[in-house]
């Protein structure tokens, strides 16, 4: 093992005199240990890890997107829950007031309406009086009548004691908690299908502008410009008068315009990278431009496409219901939470329950969204990566 | 910089001139006549207004005509919504409501929106903060209609404070003034929930930065290092969104007027598409068109008085 000769560094055989040892007492040492750095003892983290790491990390993102499962969740099973489904017209039990089994005994949720009524239409009422809750003298031309103001059992009154309908009905008599899940599937169906257009469209320009550059940017450019200054509003309801209202018209006006964010993001990040170094060296060794813009270039981009798409998915829900309220939505029988919403505003004097269940499911949709969305973009953003 | 407005000119008029095509292509292609009072009508009647009109030629030929006519800023006569009445007398008359309400919310908006923002950022992670900052999500979260609608029922219609609908009174009086408070809120409350979030978020940065603590140590107060150091810097973002305020005062919200019943001009459009009132639709659209590129010229210009760094004209590249 030490039998070689050891030679000091002008070339000398060191000698047996070094140190008063012989040549034969000294070894040397890690001559036949191969040497590494040592492996790290804690596991590497990806950045795809990282990032999930951070999103799991904030409590206020965890929930809001718990809430937007379970949203969706119920947009899934939540037609089927009730026993009554959400076409089914029943004319006799229309605008019947929420009733929930198990809370209709506080007091609230019973199917209760409070009524004014003549004194002498009190008998039409018989047996489904709850609570009398006073009365008034009237005068007009025809005399004087003692108008009376009665709490009534709706469920009673209409002859279906023994059914409950948990949000109520509509003025079809169709059922509000069915249509409620129904209107939430076709609101988020539409927004997430319009938001994977946007996103594909967005991101096909977006990196041949940016990539290529030149005058096919200008072009496009110029193209977009003139898209995007048209008024959307007349261009809205001219193309669905054109089209006709329902998903593929909505899908289309949200389209339209809606991909040029995107793209606009794209082509900034594709400016950004495209000349540097290491774009270049793998241009060098000859990957196809399809490679360098999908594997070099867009990973760059794809923390804020995803940001950008989460809040542009609760977005389109609530455009959805501004076209609603315009009678410009999803067609008639089918819901969405806008058609919801707007016919609750149409019936909000009468029957202001109507309007309750679809506000609190959009604006839990918006929130949720754009706090998860918020959350995403910390978690993507690797400026505070740990 | 002369040559960078000349220039953005220029396209805006190109872009103007190309969706005047495309949107009067639109409008005619619709289905439908565009005089379907075809019962009660003598045929002969109908021919005449079918030539007064150039409804017989092709549409090519009666698009010529159009643009003829709004070559010499004629643009043609209402046919339904209002017959007879010159379709720019019908814009003009619509306009004043709804420059009223859009002024007025803006009077609104600006003062509310920039001191809530102001408050929320320096008591930012206060329980001031905490509140507010959920309100303004609150309020951007519901649809305007949505909160029309409540505004509508608890304010006016449950504890009857307000009218429910406009007034029908031209002249601005002191009544109709009362009945515009509703709609003024409801325009009002999406625009300070915006601006309220992005000058907190904004300043709240700002408020971090070195020039901030130098600012304090040359001995501002602390009132003078808000007002002349941070907020300058924190309104670069809002820059476009005040101008817009002021000067999209012309553009009316149609949620808004269905439910306060407010004779405006997008409710207008509306009767106007539906009735295929074409060349009243075509004069609006135009009008919003002219305005909504002249407002991206100014907001685009607006940058460069508000933040001198940024240059006009410079490349965009790098």
């Amino acid at each position: 093992m030490n039998n070689t000769n050891v030679y000091l560094e002008n070339g000398e055989p060191l000698g047996p005199d070094i140190l008063g040892m012989t040549a034969e007492e000294l070894s040397l040492v890690q001559r036949e240990e191969s040497i590494s750095d040592a492996a790290f003892k804690t596991e590497s983290i990806s950045y795809g890890k990282d990032v999930w790491r951070r999103f799991r990390r904030s409590k206020v993102t965890v929930v809001s997107a718990v809430i937007i499962l379970l949203i969706m969740l119920m947009g899934i099973i939540g037609p089927y829950l009730s026993p009554h489904d959400y076409l089914t017209q029943r004319l006799d039990l229309k605008n019947l007031p929420p009733r929930i089994p198990g809370i209709e005994n506080l007091g609230i949720l019973d199917g209760t309406r409070v009524l004014t009524i003549q004194e002498n239409s009190l008998e039409d009422y018989e047996g489904c009086v709850v609570e009398n809750l006073g009365s008034y003298e009237v005068s007009s031309a025809f005399g004087t009548g003692t108008m009376l103001r009665i709490k009534v059992d709706m469920y009673k009154y209409n002859g279906v004691a023994d059914e409950y309908y948990w949000f109520g009905t509509d003025d079809l008599g169709r059922d509000l908690f069915s249509r409620l899940w129904q209107g939430t599937r076709v609101s988020l169906i539409l927004a997430f299908a319009v938001v994977a257009v946007n996103l594909t469209i967005g991101l096909v320009v977006g990196a041949i502008c940016g990539y290529y550059g030149g005058w096919v940017d200008l072009i496009i450019q110029r193209l977009m410009d003139i898209v995007w200054n048209i008024p959307s509003m007349p261009l809205t309801i001219l193309l669905i008068m054109l089209l006709g209202s329902g998903i593929l018209p909505l899908m289309l006006v949200f389209c339209l315009t809606g991909w040029m964010g995107t793209a606009n993001g794209v082509r900034m990040q594709f400016y950004r990278y495209k000349n540097r170094e290491y774009v270049l060296a793998s241009r060098t060794m000859g990957s196809s431009d399809v490679r360098t813009m999908g594997r070099h270039i867009l990973p760059n981009a794809i923390g804020t496409i995803i940001t950008q798409s989460a809040l542009a998915i609760p977005n389109v829900v609530f455009q959805e219901a501004g076209l609603s309220y315009l009678g410009l939505g999803v067609q008639a029988p089918n819901p969405s939470i806008g058609v919801m919403l707007s016919d609750g505003q149409k019936a909000l004097l009468e029957f202001p329950y109507m309007i309750v269940p679809p506000s609190i499911v959009l604006v839990l949709l918006m929130l949720a969204f754009n706090l998860m969305g918020n959350g995403l973009r910390d978690a993507f953003n690797p400026s505070i990566r740990q | 910089m002369i040559k960078y407005i000349i220039q953005r000119i220029i396209a805006a008029f190109f872009t103007f001139l190309v969706i005047v095509v495309v949107v009067f292509f639109v409008i005619h292609s619709m289905p439908g006549d565009i005089i379907d009072l075809s019962s009660k009508i003598d045929p002969t009647v109908r021919e005449v207004i079918l030539d007064k009109y150039h409804l017989n030629d092709p549409l090519i030929v009666q698009f010529g005509y159009t643009m003829a006519d709004y070559l010499h800023f004629d643009f043609g006569y209402s046919l339904k919504i209002r017959p007879g009445v010159p379709v720019l007398q019908v814009v003009l008359e619509r306009l004043p409501i709804t420059i009223q309400l859009n002024y007025f919310a803006a009077l609104l908006i600006l003062p509310v929106g920039l001191i809530l923002g102001i408050i929320m950022a320096i008591k930012k992670d206060t329980v001031f903060d905490h509140i507010s900052s959920s309100l303004v999500i609150l309020l951007i979260s519901v649809p305007s209609f949505v909160l029309a609608a409540l505004m509508q029922y608890f304010l006016a219609y449950k504890l009857g404070w307000f009218p429910i609908i406009l007034e029908a009174e031209e002249s601005l009086t002191w009544s109709k003034f009362y009945s515009m408070l509703l709609p003024i809120l409801a325009l009002s409350f999406g625009s300070i929930a915006s601006i309220a979030r992005t000058l907190r978020a904004e300043l709240a940065e700002v408020l971090t930065m070195d020039f901030m603590l130098l600012a304090k140590a040359k001995g501002l107060s602390f009132r003078q290092t808000i007002w002349r150091h941070a907020l300058r810097n924190s309104c670069v973002p809002l820059a476009s969104t005040f101008l817009y305020l002021f000067l999209g005062v012309l553009s009316s919200s149609l949620v808004i007027e269905q439910i306060f019943s407010v004779p405006g001009l997008s409710k207008t459009m509306l009767s106007a598409i539906n009735g295929k009132d074409h060349w009243l639709t075509m004069g609006i659209v135009i009008f919003y068109v002219f305005i909504g590129l002249f407002m991206a010229i100014l907001a685009d210009l607006s940058y460069g008085i508000v933040d001198p760094r940024i240059r006009m004209g410079g490349k965009k590249d790098e």
